[in-house]
């Protein structure tokens, strides 16, 4: 309890101490304090801090040395490194000062628990300064009576303290005040500077740690000068053309400092900088003549200055200034060179004699004209025509010959020496030899082995290859002793023809040519390819050669690129020379992506995709399938033919049924004796006038189907054979059409396609529509000769025959060339006709038709009348219902011609005025 | 006494010699310059006539070609440091006139006086290469020091500083004929250098 309140009047009391000014008048009267106050240490120095406790705070607040605690920075210091020298006193060591940081505090844990300030320092670590090194001075002459001098030193490592550099100079019987740097620490610049006494200079460092001098500069500051550089440069043309003088001042007098000078020039448009001989101007002087320059040139010139000795340093160059040389005489004529254009006649030439104008230091002066000369030396009676021109060429028509061309350049001070050009009639001389080119950066090089004979000159055309313009010449010209010269101008990727002629002093040779690039470049585009011809496995290939322009370099190849869709490419590479290629070994019937690479020494570039498909068929597949398809089908139809003619007699048989001899039937009598021959020799004949000749109706019971016994086919059979007997003189066509009646009123199911097959083939019955007498006419058919289709009006009249009847239960069948209504043969009552000709017997037309009852109307809408016929029918079915009793109706025999007449089977029982159906 | 020096006093000599010429050289062009500067600020007449400044010794002298070297050191000593004194008392005067309105003419005031304390060390250097000994100046002897100037008017100092730098250019051309004749190799005799070696 005791202790509680101790404690609780210890840091009253501390309290009171803090808050409570103290005997000095402060505010703060803390209970003890650190030794050293804010210390500046030595990095990596070692260092000890006491703090003392005060006595009074001993006595009150029972707070000793032995409760210290250091901190660092609220880093609570190892007590290995405290040490409690008394009671009031503790201390702290640091090894290294590099660990230590601000603050210091010393603090007391009062009651053991309770941590309490009692004082603070501050520590700061930092470095000694070193020597500052490499001290040097330079004297700015910065305007004519005006000096500083500027001084520099390395201010060594960094001290992490503040310091303070000094520069100090001195001579020995005064002291200058000191040159303090401003926001630098390692220059200083002095303004008050005099010469001529040796000045002593040198810097000094400062810190907390220490001081440091640097090295002792003993110097006379007019030995350091960099003077401005001579002001008001001037040039003047001399009398000579080859001479300027250059003039100007200085701004140090020689009572202060003897100068020497460094003057350089230049051409104007130049680079490059000449320098006069230094030692011709290593004395004080204003002015210099410079000599060696080309006459009318523009020179820049620019000088600079320094002490003559050689002391200090050199001036900057002063601002340029620019002179022209008066002019001279032009130094060499120009180069000259023709070009003969012998279009118009092999004799007459046109000469175009160009020449190049002089170089400005060739020219020497502003050219004024050219004075030209033409001599012809193959006649020396020719004149000499002169000829003073401003351009640069010159053309003229001369006769081919030998020509001297001598050429002069002339400006205001004098002429060029001449420039002479010997035009051959021929250049039969030697040419040059191995004529080769070779790039050198931006410049062509073209060399030559030179011909076995002195050559003066050699000429060197060029020109740039285009496919679309001339080839525009350049030329040049080279001496005799050279085999090379580079050609400047030249474009990369451009193609050039180069020739090069050998000029002889007697003559000259002919020229060599070779094509040359400064720079290759892949192609700007590649070939476009197309096929010419596709093939089944080939195909070829065709494309245009590239432009010059396109080039871009030497096509060494082109490369075919082919593939299928999902194949692998396959690569083909052609000469540069060919534009075609057959592409072999393809797939049939295959697309094929091909396209194709045109390629120079730098690169390839690949033209635009193209494809084709192969043939499925090779040239003449087609054809060899075909034909001998064709052929065998031929040959089948010809041997179906063949057999079908060899076993006409067997198939007939097998196809047409014999149809019964109706006058072998039991149902008639069939008159041998009827006229065999009727003589029909035209229609009124064949059918007088309401009459029929040779028709047979047999109307047989439809219902009473099962009635017709054998026996009563039998007339049938028999008419079958007679048939059989007689179908060896059957007329092609008309037989066939009467066979066909039966075979079709047999088979109703095939009759419908059958009768339309034939019906086209088979000649029709001759419609007789002639009535009897008063009566209503009937209409009959007869054969016909004709071969056309049936007329609508007879189809219109099976349809409306086939609609007409429904309930009779009958049917009847009119079997023509064109029987039908197979729709109304439910239940068909047989029925045959048949016409049988007989040649041997003589022409028998016969016309036979069975009407079958149930027939309720007369198909092909005959002209029969309704009536009539039902009456007829009504017979008919009464015959049937007898007894299978045929009663004809209407036979009237009708005498024709043996040719004419059809052939017909008449029932015996037909007579002439017998019944007839009307 | 030539024959006597070391060869590196002889160069040492020859050196101060040369840097004295040039410095003197250079002394009478600023002093010029000064002088011209001067008579325009101070509104005087460039030829006004100056009677003899007191306290300079005049550069003219009688039988000049007849000095010794240490002599003419002496003579070229005794004028140096008094036209130091009188220039620093210009230059305080100038200051006091002018303050800073001028300070083109204060800092020429102030070269030159820098360049007559130079060139009174080097006829310090060169007596010490004479063996000689430096006498002391004037202040340095006196233990009362210089008299005080007499109190001047205001253009009567303009007409004295205007006396002061027209003799201290007469002198630096003197100076330069003497260390020309100290600079040649057989000054022993005395022998007066020809006019035509002045500069």
């Amino acid at each position: 309890m005791f202790s509680r309140w101790n404690w609780v009047a210890c840091g009253f009391y501390l309290l009171l101490n803090i808050c409570s000014p103290d005997a000095s008048g402060g505010l703060v009267q803390s209970c003890g304090h650190i030794i050293p106050e804010s210390p500046v240490l030595a990095l990596g120095s070692n260092f000890t801090a006491l703090c003392i406790l005060n006595e009074s705070c001993l006595d009150f607040g029972n707070i000793y040395a032995s409760q210290i605690i250091w901190k660092i920075k609220n880093r609570l210091v190892p007590k290995e490194q405290y040490r409690e020298i008394n009671r009031t006193v503790s201390s702290v060591t640091f090894n290294d000062t590099s660990s230590l940081a601000t603050p210091l505090t010393c603090n007391i844990l009062a009651d053991g628990q309770i941590e309490q300030n009692i004082y603070g320092i501050t520590v700061t670590v930092g470095l000694a300064p070193e020597k500052p090194k490499n001290l040097s001075c330079i004297v700015h002459q910065v305007s004519r009576f005006t000096y500083v001098m500027t001084c520099t030193w390395n201010p060594g490592r960094h001290t992490f303290l503040d310091t303070q550099f000094r520069l100090k100079y001195r001579w020995p019987e005064a002291v200058f005040p000191d040159c303090i740097p401003k926001d630098v620490n390692n220059s200083c610049t002095v303004n008050d500077i005099q010469f001529f006494v040796n000045t002593e200079i040198w810097v000094e460092a400062t810190n907390a740690l220490g001081k440091a001098e640097s090295d002792r500069l003993v110097v006379d500051p007019i030995d350091i000068v960099k003077p401005l550089s001579p002001q008001n440069v001037s040039i003047t043309s001399g009398l000579l053309p080859t001479v300027l003088q250059l003039s100007w001042e200085n701004w140090i007098s020689d009572a202060v400092m003897t100068l020497k000078f460094n003057i350089r020039y230049r051409i104007a448009g130049e680079t490059n900088w000449m320098e006069v001989p230094p030692e011709d101007t290593a004395s004080p002087r204003t002015s210099f003549s410079i000599q060696g320059l080309r006459p009318y040139t523009e020179y820049v010139f620019s000088i600079r200055c320094m002490k003559e000795d050689g002391a200090g340093y050199w001036s900057d160059w002063s601002e340029e200034k620019t002179g022209v040389t008066i002019e001279d005489q032009p130094s060499k004529g120009p180069p000259i060179w023709r070009i003969i254009d012998t279009s118009q006649s092999p004799a007459c030439w046109t000469v175009h004699l160009i020449w190049k104008a002089l170089k400005p230091y060739e020219a020497n002066g502003v050219i004024l004209q050219y004075e030209l000369t033409v001599r012809d030396k193959s006649s020396l009676s020719s004149p000499v025509k002169k000829y003073n021109v401003t351009g640069t060429n010159h053309t003229s028509q001369l006769r081919e010959g030998t020509y001297e061309v001598t050429l002069i350049a002339r400006n205001s001070v004098g002429p060029s020496p001449p420039s002479v050009l010997l035009i051959p009639a021929s250049n039969s001389k030697a040419p040059v030899r191995n004529l080769r080119t070779l790039p050198k950066h931006d410049k062509l090089w073209v060399g030559w082995t030179a011909p076995n004979n002195y050559v003066l000159k050699y000429v060197i055309e060029w020109c740039l290859v285009s496919s679309s313009s001339d080839c525009m010449i350049e030329w040049q010209i080279a001496q005799g002793d050279v085999q090379g010269i580079d050609l400047k101008g030249i474009k990369p990727f451009k193609c050039y023809l180069i020739t090069v002629y050998p000029l002889y002093a007697d003559g000259q040779g002919s020229g060599q040519s070779v094509k040359a690039y400064l720079k290759q470049d892949r192609p700007s585009k590649g070939p476009t390819v197309q096929t010419k011809k596709v093939g089944k496995a080939e195909a070829v290939l065709t494309w245009n050669h590239l432009t010059v322009e396109e080039q871009n370099g030497f096509i060494r190849n082109y490369t075919i690129l082919y593939k299928t869709i999902d194949g692998n490419e396959t690569v083909v590479t052609v000469d540069p020379s060919k534009t075609e290629y057959t592409l072999s070994s393809l797939t049939s019937d295959t697309l094929y992506t091909v396209r194709m690479m045109a390629s120079t020494d730098n690169g390839s570039r690949t033209g635009p995709d193209f494809t084709f498909t192969t043939q499925k068929f090779g040239k003449g597949e087609i054809e060899a399938i075909v034909v001998p398809v064709c052929l065998a089908f031929l040959l089948i139809v010809l041997l179906g033919v063949l057999f079908c003619f060899n076993k006409r007699d067997l198939i007939k048989k097998h196809i047409w049924p014999i149809v019964p001899d109706p006058s072998k039937s039991n149902i008639a009598q069939w008159s041998p004796q009827v006229p065999a021959k009727h003589n029909i020799s035209s229609k009124d004949q064949m059918y007088p006038e309401g009459s029929f000749t040779d028709v047979s109706v047999v109307e047989i019971e439809a219902d009473d189907k099962k009635s017709f016994s054998e026996q009563d086919l039998k007339p049938f059979d028999l008419l079958k054979k007679e048939k059989s007997t007689s179908e060896g003189h059957s007329s092609g066509i008309g037989g066939s059409s009467c066979m066909s009646s039966p075979r079709q009123s047999v088979s109703d199911s095939d009759e419908g396609e059958t009768t339309q097959n034939t019906s086209s083939t088979v000649q029709y019955s001759t419609v007789v529509l002639n009535g009897y007498r008063d009566q209503t006419p009937v209409q009959v058919f007869s054969r016909s000769e004709s071969t056309q289709p049936l007329l609508d009006s007879e189809e219109r009249s099976d349809d409306h025959a086939g609609g007409a009847d429904s309930t009779a239960q009958r049917q009847q069948y009119f079997r023509q060339n064109g029987g039908q209504d197979e729709t109304n043969t439910d239940r068909p009552c047989f029925e045959r006709t048949k016409q049988i000709t007989h040649a041997n017997e003589g022409d028998f037309v016969g016309f036979v038709q069975l009407q079958i009852s149930g027939q309720s109307s007369q198909p092909l809408g005959l002209g029969m009348e309704k009536n009539t016929q039902e009456a007829a029918l009504s017979n008919v079915l009464q015959t049937c219902t007898e007894g299978q009793t045929v009663r004809p109706e209407t036979v009237e025999e009708n005498p024709l011609s043996v040719d004419e007449m059809p052939k017909s089977y008449l029932p015996q029982t037909v007579r002439q005025g017998g019944y007839m159906p009307q | 006494m030539a024959a006597a020096e070391s060869p590196s006093a002889a160069l040492r000599r020859r050196d101060l010699c040369s840097r004295g010429i040039r410095l003197a050289g250079k002394m009478r062009a600023d002093v010029v310059d000064l002088l011209d500067a001067y008579v325009e600020q101070q509104g005087l007449d460039a030829s006004a006539s100056v009677a003899a400044v007191e306290g300079v010794p005049l550069a003219a002298v009688e039988r000049w070609d007849e000095q010794t070297g240490t002599q003419r050191l002496l003579e070229n000593l005794a004028a140096y440091r008094a036209f130091r004194a009188l220039l620093a008392q210009m230059l305080e005067e100038q200051r006091e006139q002018l303050g800073e309105a001028d300070a083109g003419l204060g800092r020429a005031l102030a070269a030159v006086l820098l360049q007559v304390s130079a060139f009174a060390y080097h006829l310090e250097e060169l007596l010490r290469l004479e063996s000689r000994g430096i006498p002391g100046e004037e202040g340095d002897e006196e233990e009362d020091g210089p008299p005080p100037p007499p109190r001047l008017s205001l253009f009567e100092r303009k007409l004295r500083g205007l006396g002061v730098l027209r003799e201290l250019a007469q002198w630096a051309v003197r100076s330069v004929r003497d260390l020309r004749q100290l600079a040649k190799p057989s000054p022993a005799t005395g022998t007066a250098p020809g006019l035509a070696e002045s500069p």
